[in-house]
């Protein structure tokens, strides 16, 4: 086929703007998936994703559509709207020459439509503004469209109507597609340069590329090389997703489809090489993308010390299907053998947890997640730790730096006010403010990652009653009057239990989390000290008052069965627990330091 | 297979009788017992259908002990309740202990020198309280004086095995409003006292008034203290605990419930009566009427029947011994249940002797002193392997 009959285009939105209910109609309009079939967000085909509703993994399907007696091969690639997983987004986009740009009518531009907008415009893709949600009875597609081209310079014209429930405007979609995105280069002739822009692990087949190519063909047996791992394979099936996967003899330039070559081990693929003819390879590998920048990090161990192997196991499984999560074995001296992960961000370490706990049948104690510092040392060099534990010793610190992001927040003008102060207290410096609509503004700030990625969206979205949308992006470390608190557990340094902050509120913070961990650390045989020092000073301290009287004061023969109930519960509350010294810390008082909420 | 199924040919060779009488005139505030008022002819119904419910079993042979308890065994009309017990004293074993359960506001020196005729010769006092103010809280139907009365009513009639039940840790109570009552109690001698702290459990006006926030529970470290003080005040009086809320004068234990404590096999009759025979676990259901059909119609009027394993086994013998002062004894146990207690157990045991919470006493494994307050943080490790 004519790379002139191609179209490849992403379709990015803010979360739940309704890019895979999209997908599901043009699949369904072009004939891809029979409408009798129907089941929602098809595409979501995850179990997290069907419970969640969100789109997690980005995913690519081809579909044949009859553009006026032509035939045209349209390769979509739905991705997720979450902050968390942008860079499934610039994978997808690097792939595409084109990207439908979708708004929920009823909701506007948001955090993550601008956020995406400048992705695609960074990728070279072609926008084409969709307005979707027109069927809802508080659809304002007429100011949403007039926010696109104010924002994002889409000109209010050019944006498309439709509603991806009940199929408005799609037949208009599928041809705008035709007319308004370029068609791939043809570059049929020159050596094979396929970028692998995602892969799975199957049981059965091994590792499944999903390719692009931008120049020369792939063939079934043909010979390839990975051009970064210097590996060569031969293509044993080659093909397209269509969605279900269906054979093909060849890919073309400008084409996508999927390539399965005998590859065992997930690492041996890398998301970005570029897949070439081994026997006449191509000059250069194509540009490929940036290594996914883990966000926050957490360590993982094992309630008994016996299932660290079998921890260690599901964390290969797991990482089979997501290489966007890192895994490195930690020994701590408090807490054993277990394992530092690091995530692109909270929902994403929330989804790994999950699938752990889940597939897995491990007691796990997690620690509170915290994102990375670098250290500059007295002696000039750089350390950069990933865990508060890490810290080197006061008197070799020149300075702390801390992660900085740029962060976009839109909001209606009202709330303005309840959003800034926030902003204030969580050290966000602001940068500019800019309306949108004589309603609508978007702030930018520079903000510290550490104060705006545990509870920030949260509270953001309690201050602007559901409103308010954010996004953010790393831009650097920058050095910070940061402070080290740590916790004494009856009189031991629980390393686990440290966080960094700034020097300005460490003691009320270090206050509240001894209130916090005098709450989740049940009550043992003996009183438990609780401190907090900074800086080795001892600045406060709470008591766990130690267990006067538990037992059931009746156990005859009417009631066996249900104390025994009530004994077993008892000890499945012992779980997830890790000891220290002589005391156990369960699960949630390693996550309870984090809570800085009033009460 | 294997030595385990021991245990349910040995439930064959003894068992024990317990008979749920379901009446009370007026429900106390804290009980979640079934128990309702009921008119003679039910009760009539309900004596025949007793019998009637015990022909049905496969057990002929005579009990180890027979417990009649309830509800209110004295809120039935004297005759009937006569016919009961005369009915089931022929069916003890020689000698053996029968114990009735009895209201002190509901007793009289007649009715005492009648049951002596029947083969009861254990009488347990539902007294609860040697405080006015704290009975009438409770929403029992006596006063101090009916308790005293009680008391020494039953010992004319020559009942010498007298149980006095006592509640601690009443919303208001103070530590020396119970010692007074602990006192009071030992001052009519029973052989044997029972101290239980008030438990809030079901759906009954005392767990509603808390959820509502018109009574305060009583705080941990008072009800320890009440407990402590019941530990000793009743250890100086000669009654030897032996059992987490149990104590008594030598030779004074409670047979029946000490085989609950052994996990023998017993046979439940009556509504809500719970059984266990043949390694099964049956819980009547808890409506007269739902019963009386059942048994009418020749059914059992199990509301649930549980099958144990080996291990459900092992694991209540564990926990139910331990609640005693003798414990576990690992011979007994292992032939009981087919388990080696140090190996099945291997990690709890070590961990709670390390921590002064279990002891070996004369070759029994053991609660010590110090854990017996605590006991559920220790029990609960044995509820499950
Ligand atoms: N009324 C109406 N609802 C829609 C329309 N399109 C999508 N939705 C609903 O919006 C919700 C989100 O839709 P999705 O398609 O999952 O959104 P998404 O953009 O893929 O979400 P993420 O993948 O999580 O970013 C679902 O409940 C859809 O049923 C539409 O045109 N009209
Ligand atoms: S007398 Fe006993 S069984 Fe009856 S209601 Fe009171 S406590 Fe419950
Ligand atoms: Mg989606």
């Amino acid at each position: 086929m004519s790379t002139e009959h191609i179209r490849n285009f992403s379709i990015v939105a803010h979360i739940d703007h309704g890019k895979s209910t999209l997908a599901d109609r043009l699949l369904e309009r072009t004939g891809a998936t029979d409408p009798r079939n129907r089941k929602d967000q098809m595409l979501d085909d995850m179990d997290l994703e069907r419970e969640r509703g969100i789109t997690i993994k980005a995913s690519a399907v081809t579909m044949n559509y009859d553009y006026h007696g032509t035939n045209y091969m349209l390769n979509l690639i739905d991705t997720p709207g979450h902050v968390d997983f942008h860079y499934e987004v610039s994978r997808s986009l690097a792939a595409c020459e084109g990207a439908l740009l979708v708004v929920d009518a009823s909701q506007g531009v948001e955090a993550q439509t601008v956020a995406n907008a400048y992705l695609a415009v960074e990728s070279g893709c072609e926008i084409l503004g969709v307005i979707n949600k027109i069927d809802l009875p508080s659809a304002q597609p007429a100011v949403a469209a007039e926010e696109m081209e104010h924002v994002l310079g889409i000109k209010q014209g050019e944006c498309l109507c439709i509603s991806a429930k009940t199929g408005i405007g799609i037949n208009e979609l599928l041809e705008a597609i035709v007319q308004k995105l370029p068609p791939p280069e043809d570059k049929a002739d020159q050596p094979t340069a396929a970028l692998i822009f995602d892969s799975v692990v199957d049981d059965y087949r091994g590792v499944i590329c999903y390719v692009r190519l931008f120049a020369g063909t792939l063939s079934l047996k043909q010979k390839i090389r990975f051009m970064g791992t210097g590996r060569n394979y031969t293509i044993s099936d080659i093909g397209k997703m269509c969605p279900k996967m269906v054979s093909v003899d060849k890919l073309s330039s400008g084409e996508v489809g999927y390539v399965v070559a005998n590859i065992h081990e997930l690492e041996d693929v890398r998301i970005g090489d570029t897949i070439t003819d081994a026997a006449n390879p191509a000059a250069e590998p194509l540009p490929g993308y940036k290594a996914p920048m883990q966000m926050v990090f957490s360590d993982f161990y094992p309630g008994a010390m016996t299932d660290y192997p079998k921890l260690r196991t599901a964390f290969e499984r797991l990482s089979m299907n997501d290489a966007s999560f890192t895994y490195v074995p930690q020994n701590s001296q408090a807490l054993g053998f277990g394992f530092r992960c690091g995530f692109l961000g909270l929902l994403h370490m929330e989804i790994v947890q999950e699938r752990l706990e889940r597939e897995n049948d491990i007691d796990v104690v997690q620690t509170a997640p915290t994102v990375s510092y670098e250290i500059l040392l007295s002696d000039g060099t750089i350390k950069r730790i990933d865990s508060p534990s890490e810290l080197p010793d006061r008197s070799v610190i020149a300075e702390i730096r801390e992660p900085f992001v740029k962060l976009e927040i839109i909001t209606a003008g009202d709330t303005l006010g309840g959003i800034m102060k926030l902003a204030e207290e969580r050290r966000c410096k602001l940068v500019k403010t800019e309306y949108l609509s004589p309603t609508r503004v978007m702030l930018e700030y520079r903000a510290p990652l550490a104060e705006i990625v545990y509870d920030f969206y949260d509270l953001l979205k309690s201050i602007s009653h559901g409103y308010a949308t954010m996004d953010y992006e790393f831009i650097g470390f920058e050095p910070g009057d940061l402070v080290k608190i740590d916790i004494l557990v009856n009189k031991i340094p629980v390393e686990a239990l440290s966080l960094i902050v700034h020097r300005s509120n460490a003691e009320q913070r270090g206050r509240k989390m001894i209130l916090r961990l005098r709450k989740a650390i049940p009550k043992h045989q003996f009183e438990i000290p609780l401190q907090v020092a900074i800086g080795g000073k001892i600045i406060a301290r709470e008591t766990i008052k130690s267990y006067r009287k538990d037992v059931l004061a009746k156990l005859y023969g009417g009631d066996v069965t249900r104390k025994m109930k009530l004994l077993k519960k008892q000890k499945a509350g012992k779980k997830r627990m890790k000891s220290i010294g002589q005391v156990n810390i369960p699960q949630e008082a390693f996550m309870s330091i984090l809570d800085n909420s009033d009460d | 297979m294997n030595n385990r199924d021991i245990s349910s040919k040995s439930t064959r060779r003894d068992c024990s009788l317990y008979i749920h009488i379901p009446f009370c005139v007026r429900k106390c505030r804290y009980c979640a017992f079934y128990s309702i008022p009921a008119s003679v002819e039910i009760q009539r119904q309900y004596v025949s259908a007793v019998k009637r419910e015990l022909a049905m079993t496969a057990y002929k042979q005579s009990f180890d002990t027979i417990f009649l308890g309830g509800g209110s065994p004295t809120a039935m009309t004297e005759s009937l309740l006569l016919e009961l017990a005369m009915w089931a004293g022929a069916k003890i074993k020689s000698g053996n202990e029968f114990t009735i359960e009895v209201n002190p506001g509901q007793t009289n020196a007649e009715l005492f020198k009648k049951l002596k005729t029947t083969g009861v010769n254990r009488i347990s006092i539902g007294a609860q309280s040697f405080n006015d103010k704290e009975l009438e809280f409770l929403g029992r139907i006596h006063n101090v004086a009916d308790i005293v009365r009680c008391v020494e009513d039953a010992r004319k009639a020559g009942f010498e095995n007298i149980s006095i039940d006592l509640i601690f840790a009443i919303p208001g109570q103070t530590t020396t409003d119970w010692k007074h009552s602990l006192d009071e109690a030992v001052r009519l001698a029973p052989p044997h006292i029972s101290a239980y702290s008030l438990t809030y459990e079901g759906d009954t006006p005392l767990v509603r008034a808390l959820a509502a926030g018109q009574i305060e529970i009583i705080d941990e470290e008072t009800d320890a203290v009440m407990y402590e003080s019941a530990m000793d005040t009743l250890e100086t009086a000669g009654l030897v605990q032996y059992e987490i809320s149990n104590f008594a004068k030598a030779g004074f234990e409670c047979r029946h419930n000490l085989r609950y404590w052994l996990n023998k096999s017993y046979i439940g009759l009556g509504p809500a009566a719970a059984g266990c025979y043949d390694g099964k676990r049956t819980e009547n259901v808890a409506d007269v009427q739902r019963w009386l059909e059942a048994i009418d119609a020749g059914r059992f009027a199990y509301e649930t029947q549980q099958s144990l394993s080996a291990e459900d086994i092992a694991c209540e013998t564990a926990v139910l011994n331990l609640r005693t002062r003798f414990g576990i004894e690992p011979v007994a146990f292992e032939r009981q249940t087919g388990y080696d207690i140090q190996k099945l157990f291997a990690a709890p045991v070590m961990r709670h002797l390390n921590a002064g919470l279990l002891e070996w006493h004369e070759g029994r494994l053991r609660l010590t002193r110090a854990a017996l307050p605590i006991a559920d943080k220790v029990l609960c490790d044995f509820a499950a392997i």
